[in-house]
């Protein structure tokens, strides 16, 4: 018997679970034009995975890194909720992103 | 020196995971008459990835069975956590599904539009705005 995937997979569920929460605050404190940022990051995470010798720390590592990679994908449409009146809309001006101008041309990613 | 691939896996199978749900979710609940046979099924297959996942000796194989067998088991549940989005008027109800339309009848907020397929404006929407998606206008 190999417990390895079966624990791993639900300690890529909580992973996802926070998700949840860090899309939701992520856009209500910065933005949703802070996608390219968390999505960079999530890939440099996933990257440094291949770094990692120990099995649980890669593989906590390449979930993660893929958990923001997605996270990145959901807060256009995390700020259209809070526009809709669905989630609190936060009142005070969002912080720019570096690079506002062009990230602001290209089309948000959503899946 | 070596590479090691886990991350790299669990990488694929948790972005796949979630992506495959994410969509199939969405699409199922619109087209299917029950909550519960596609739910069944999700907790079916889920169940069959995490068996194989305990064992399969090869750790790679495990962490993508394991992964992605839990991400079919949270599918299940969100078959129903969809339908509550319907019911709401979150997520578009799909009049020919005889399950929506008995929903759209009860007078509930059950609606055909699908409020997120817009830009996001920066702002709150105005009352007005608001209406004028309501009414398909907007």
């Amino acid at each position: 018997m190999n417990t390895f995937g079966l624990f791993l997979g639900i300690a890529t569920l909580l992973i996802i679970g926070l998700g949840f929460v860090w899309v939701i605050k992520g856009e209500y404190y910065l933005g949703y034009l802070w996608w390219p940022y968390i999505m960079g990051l999530g890939i440099l995470i996933v990257f440094g995975s291949l770094f990692i010798t120990s099995y649980w720390g890669s593989a906590l590592m390449g979930a993660f890194g893929a958990s923001l990679v997605w996270g990145s994908t959901e807060l256009k449409e995390q700020a259209v909720r809070a526009e809709i009146g669905w989630y609190p809309f936060n009142p005070k001006p969002k912080p720019k992103p570096p690079l506002y101008k062009w990230i602001k041309k290209i089309p948000a990613p959503h899946l | 020196m070596d590479l090691n691939t886990t991350g790299l896996v669990a990488a694929l199978a948790t972005f796949l995971g979630i992506w495959l749900g994410h969509v199939a979710v969405r699409k199922i609940e619109y087209l299917s008459p029950t909550v519960w046979v596609p739910a069944l099924v999700a907790l079916c297959l889920g169940l069959v990835f995490e068996a194989s996942a305990l064992l399969s000796e090869d750790l790679n194989l495990s962490a993508a069975l394991g992964i992605f067998g839990f991400t079919l088991l949270w599918d299940a549940l969100e078959f129903w956590r969809q339908e509550r989005r319907v019911i709401k008027g979150h997520a578009p109800a799909n009049p020919d599904n005889p399950r929506h339309a008995r929903l759209m009848a009860t007078g509930a907020p059950v609606t055909a539009i699908d409020w997120l397929k817009r830009d996001p404006q920066g702002r709150p929407l105005t009352s007005k705005e608001l209406q004028a998606i309501q009414e398909g206008t907007g």
